[in-house]
């Protein structure tokens, strides 16, 4: 998010309600959640480790005075730092594994109920990650982030199911013996 | 060496796969090449059957005939010997036209010939049952006497005076029953005949007894046979009230009987080898995904086109040539019966060598014909194509889909399903044809009106040269039938097979079973209807072709019968193959056809 | 629920397959009711019977055992005639392999089911149309099925499908056989319908295909092991689909 908000001041000093348009702009529906003040506190963040400055505008006279922010040179290497940053958001798979691990271990749950009820979680994700991508126009930027939402959710049904055949064999071989 | 032995372990693992497909060639190429077989070897057998007994009975090589009897004739016969060509001679002896009756009360007009009690060197008549005449007894000429049912031991009457029959006997010197008066009384016309032998005595008593028309006959043996016609000539004009007649005029006479025996054998066998043909060739369309997979898969394994060609067509010509061979022999057994429909020669028959060269070569046209689409196909298509060879698409035809919309399901998925192999809707279509033309022909048979061989044109005697070209007809008809049955079948199942996929989607659109079975009978006769139609007159043009100038035409009430016969049966045919495929689960067929 | 309201209901619904050691139960005692306007989703590995059921339903294979009703009117003993019948006015059918008919064209295709319920060819072909505009194929009616792609095919006979106006549309692995992009085309379409209230049972193993439907039911050799509803139970912020909260 500030490494984001960062490369936007890159080619001009902005207004805050700009920057945040922008941020919508580019999110869609996905940044309809974002809460108003964010990107005033991110700002601040930014301008307390010294990467961006805060200039007042004169304002005119029928509207109050804005602040504008600018990136220091500091902000600018961060930048171009972070432009050629390669960097994969780790999904994290370790947490639901061992909690299937532990709970079969323990007898506290049954895993492959804990996968179904995830699954059902991640299905209702992807239809409403779904509807929102169906109801962009064609070619909007927000929807190919939904695409790249969606493919993730089926990623993880996929592990689900992997985990589901494998945790029901346990539970076959349990019968068993 | 190797390859030969590669060709036939492919042909004959493709026949075993095959097996339906491979008794069927061989039964229409039996049937074919056996039709065609007694058809191009009457004229030969019937000549052979003259030759032997003219050999062993020592016959004439000239007849020489008067229509009248007396001195004068005597002397104007006996003149003829004074000739030094004629060798030998045998009479002047007398013929006396009466009527037979036998026990059974079968009345014939019989011409009775006066002979030595010990035959001469000419015109030795063989006996071939009981013995030769004696006073008081007849001898019974056979085809006669089998006509009439009699035999050694019964006793017939003629003009009144009861004989007992002491032989029977064939001869050379007259043409066969029933034409052996060869001139009537007075040298007029004479009628269906038989022929019986008397003592000299007896004979000349008999005509006396009650004035009966008698004529005088008088058999040579000429120096050179083959000089019959310088005889002729030399003679001609000197004897005004003597007919001579040659051998080879009563050979040729032999032929009278078989006249339209040949052409219902060898245009039978047209028709046989045609339906052969289309039939072998629709069940081989009906295999040409999986012959062009074969031969792909023969191609990626290294095989030449050659090759390729040569294994489809060594299993084809090989079942041709057993079914070739096959047929001989049916030939070759039936030949003394069919090429002599009368016992009035003896002697037996045996196939020229042209004869199975022509049967030969018919076997190897229906093979190449009926397999010459697919293994061209199987030769040129690419081997990765014909690895993947799937059904050849059918045609877009926009304008025959929007006529077939308006039409109740059953008509609109026949049309569509018709319309998908046209080619197979022509060979529908010539297969039906084919058989109205047959039952067309077998109508016209037997709409001609004939005079039996008994007495006064009684059929008490039958017409035997009728009887038999209605015999060979029927069978030549049966034949024909079986086969065009085989072929609707045939039709049929690789229609409803070839469909089956498009059937099961239009069921699950909705159609009914009912619905599907009837458009797949409806894309049979959809293409039988003409065919029938057009076999009516083609079967009447094809007959004139042949029929004598008098002769009649069947009622058309008949022909409209039959061709209506033709199509009802072609529905029901097609109904047992159509409800077994309409039978097929829905999802089972889809299933297959997505895997 | 009463049973009127449902479009499509089974109970204990069995179907085997083979004889002896060899028998199978592709569906095993299933129990299930499709409220009319419900969009369905039935996820299972291969094999687990889901297309069985399908089939069962839609009236192409007969239960062992159980009971199947369509609008009311059980099915399941019906002749196969008047299946038939039933499936011309109230099932509509997509599969994986399209199974259009490949001597037909784009719209004649579609109006083949309209023909067969008795309608006339005009109005059918007009119904073709519509259905093909709806589709987005109008410019491809004329096309015959091997000049078009497998996107095109299959929403050809999602148009087929829907011809005669059925109560219930079932497809089979309709996305199976197409690419990504096709598959999107599909997903696009299977929302419209829902949106439109049109009662759809769809068998997949595509989960985006599944995540337009309404319900999900999961199924394990032969049985339903999970019944989920989809809508109306969403998180309603999507920012968090992306770590934006907060």
């Amino acid at each position: 998010m500030q490494d984001a908000v960062l490369a936007m001041l890159a080619k001009e000093p902005s207004h805050g309600y700009h920057l945040r348009a922008r941020l919508r702009h580019s999110l869609g529906p996905l940044g309809e959640s974002m809460n108003p003040g964010q990107i005033y506190v991110t700002l601040a963040r930014l301008e307390k480790a010294g990467l961006v400055v805060c200039e007042r505008a004169d304002g005119l006279p029928e509207k109050p005075e804005r602040k504008v922010y600018a990136l220091t040179p500091a902000g600018q290497q961060r930048v171009a730092a972070w432009l050629t940053e390669i960097g994969w958001p780790k999904p994290d798979l370790a947490e639901f594994h061992l909690k299937l691990a532990t709970a079969a271990a323990a007898r506290l749950a049954d895993p492959v109920e804990l996968i179904a009820a995830q699954r059902r979680e991640l299905l209702r994700r992807l239809r409403e990650a779904q509807q929102a991508a169906l109801a962009e126009p064609a070619g909007s930027g927000a929807a190919l982030l939904l695409e790249g939402v969606m493919l993730r959710l089926q990623a993880d049904l996929r592990w689900l199911d992997a985990c589901e055949r494998a945790w029901s064999k346990v539970d076959h071989e349990a019968e068993g013996a | 060496m190797g390859s030969t032995v590669l060709i036939v372990r492919l042909a004959l693992a493709d026949m075993r796969r095959h097996k339906i497909q491979a008794a069927m060639l061989l039964l229409a190429v039996t049937v074919a090449t056996a039709t065609m077989t007694l058809g191009l070897s009457l004229r030969g057998v019937s000549d052979a059957l003259y030759e032997q007994t003219r050999a062993a009975t020592a016959g004439p090589d000239v007849v020489a005939l008067s229509g009248e009897t007396g001195p004068t004739v005597t002397s104007a016969l006996t003149s003829l010997t004074d000739d030094p060509e004629v060798v030998a001679h045998h009479g002047p002896y007398r013929i006396v036209y009466a009527d037979l009756t036998t026990r059974d009360s079968i009345s014939s007009p019989v011409v009775v010939q006066g002979f030595a009690e010990t035959p001469g060197t000419l015109n030795r008549p063989l006996v071939t049952s009981g013995h030769w005449v004696r006073p008081g007894g007849t001898v019974l000429e056979r085809g006669f006497a089998t006509a009439l049912g009699a035999g050694v031991g019964d006793h017939v009457t003629i003009a009144g005076r009861s004989y007992p029959v002491v032989g029977i006997a064939v001869t050379a010197a007259t043409s066969i029953y029933p034409w052996a008066a060869q001139i009537g009384p007075y040298g007029g016309p004479s009628d269906y005949t038989g022929l019986a032998w008397m003592t000299r005595s007896d004979a000349r008593a008999l005509a006396a007894s009650r004035d009966l028309p008698v004529t005088t006959a008088l058999d040579l043996k000429l120096r050179d046979p083959g000089g019959t016609e310088a005889f002729l000539a030399a003679h001609h004009g000197l004897t005004l009230r003597v007919s001579l007649h040659t051998w080879r005029f009563t050979a040729e006479q032999d032929m009278v009987i078989l006249r339209d025996t040949q052409p219902i054998l060898v245009v039978g066998s047209w028709l046989l080898g045609f339906l052969a043909i289309t039939g072998v060739a629709a069940l081989a369309a009906g295999r040409a995904i999986e012959r062009t997979r074969r031969a792909g898969l023969l191609k990626a394994v290294g095989a030449t086109p050659s090759l390729i060609a040569t294994v489809l067509l060594t299993e084809y010509l090989a079942l041709a040539l057993i079914g070739d061979a096959l047929g001989l022999v049916i030939a070759r057994l039936t030949l003394p019966a069919v090429a002599s429909p009368t016992a009035s020669r003896i002697g037996t028959a045996e196939l020229t060598g042209a004869t199975v060269a022509a049967a030969t070569v018919l076997a190897m046209a229906v093979a190449v014909l009926s397999t010459l689409r697919p293994t061209l196909r199987a030769m040129r298509t690419a081997t990765v194509t014909a690895l993947t060879a799937t059904a050849h698409q059918p045609r877009h035809r926009p304008r025959l889909t929007a006529l077939s919309a308006l039409l109740p399901t059953p008509l609109l998925l026949g049309l569509r399903l018709t319309a998908r192999r046209p080619g197979r809707a022509v060979l529908q279509a010539c297969s039906t044809a084919t058989t109205v033309i047959a039952i067309v022909a077998l109508l016209t048979l037997h709409a001609q009106p004939e005079r039996g061989y008994g007495l006064d044109g009684s059929s008490a005697l039958p017409n035997l040269r009728g009887e038999h070209d209605r015999g060979l007809m029927l069978a030549v008809t049966v034949l024909l039938i079986a086969l065009a049955v085989v072929n609707t079948l045939t039709f049929t199942w690789t229609t409803a097979m070839e469909a089956r996929a498009s059937m099961a989607v239009a069921r699950t659109l909705g159609a009914t079973p009912g619905q599907i079975s009837a458009g797949l009978s409806a894309a049979q006769l959809l293409p039988a209807l003409p065919g029938a139609v057009i076999g009516v007159p083609l079967g009447a043009g094809l007959l004139s072709l042949f029929a004598a100038p008098n002769a009649v035409e069947p009622p058309s009430s008949w022909l409209l019968a039959a061709a209506l016969a033709t199509v009802l049966t072609t529905a029901a045919l097609t109904a047992l193959p159509a409800r077994l495929a309409a039978r097929v689960p829905v999802a089972q067929t889809l299933s297959a056809e997505t895997a | 629920m009463n049973v009127s309201s449902a479009a499509v209901r089974a109970r204990g619904l069995v179907k085997t397959h083979g004889q002896g050691q060899s028998r199978v139960r592709a569906v095993d005692e299933i129990d299930l009711e499709v409220p009319q306007g419900q969009t369905l989703a039935v996820m299972g590995p291969s094999g687990c019977g889901k297309s069985t059921l399908l089939h069962l339903l839609g009236g192409l294979e007969r239960p062992t055992g159980g009971e199947v009703w369509m609008a009311g009117r059980r099915i399941d003993a019906l002749s196969e005639r008047a299946l038939a019948r039933m499936r011309r006015r109230s099932v509509g059918f997509v599969f994986q392999a399209f199974h259009l008919m490949d001597e037909l064209s784009a719209a004649e295709n579609v109006e083949l089911p309209a023909l067969l319920a008795g309608r006339s060819r005009r109005q059918a072909r007009r119904r073709a149309n519509l259905l093909l505009e709806r589709v987005g194929l109008a410019d491809r009616a004329r096309h015959l099925p091997s000049q078009l792609s497998g996107g095109q095919r299959q929403r050809i006979a999602v148009a087929r499908a829907l011809v005669n106006d059925p109560l219930v549309v079932l497809a089979d692995e309709p996305t199976g056989n197409l690419d990504t992009a096709a598959s999107l085309d599909m997903l696009r379409i299977f929302d419209d319908l829902r949106a439109a209230g049109q009662t759809l049972i769809i068998v997949t193993h595509d989960e985006r295909v599944a995540a337009t439907a309404d319900r999900l039911v999961s199924m394990r050799d032969g049985m339903f092991v999970d019944d989920t509803r989809l809508a109306g139970t969403g998180t309603g912020r999507l920012g968090g689909l992306i770590g934006l909260e907060g």
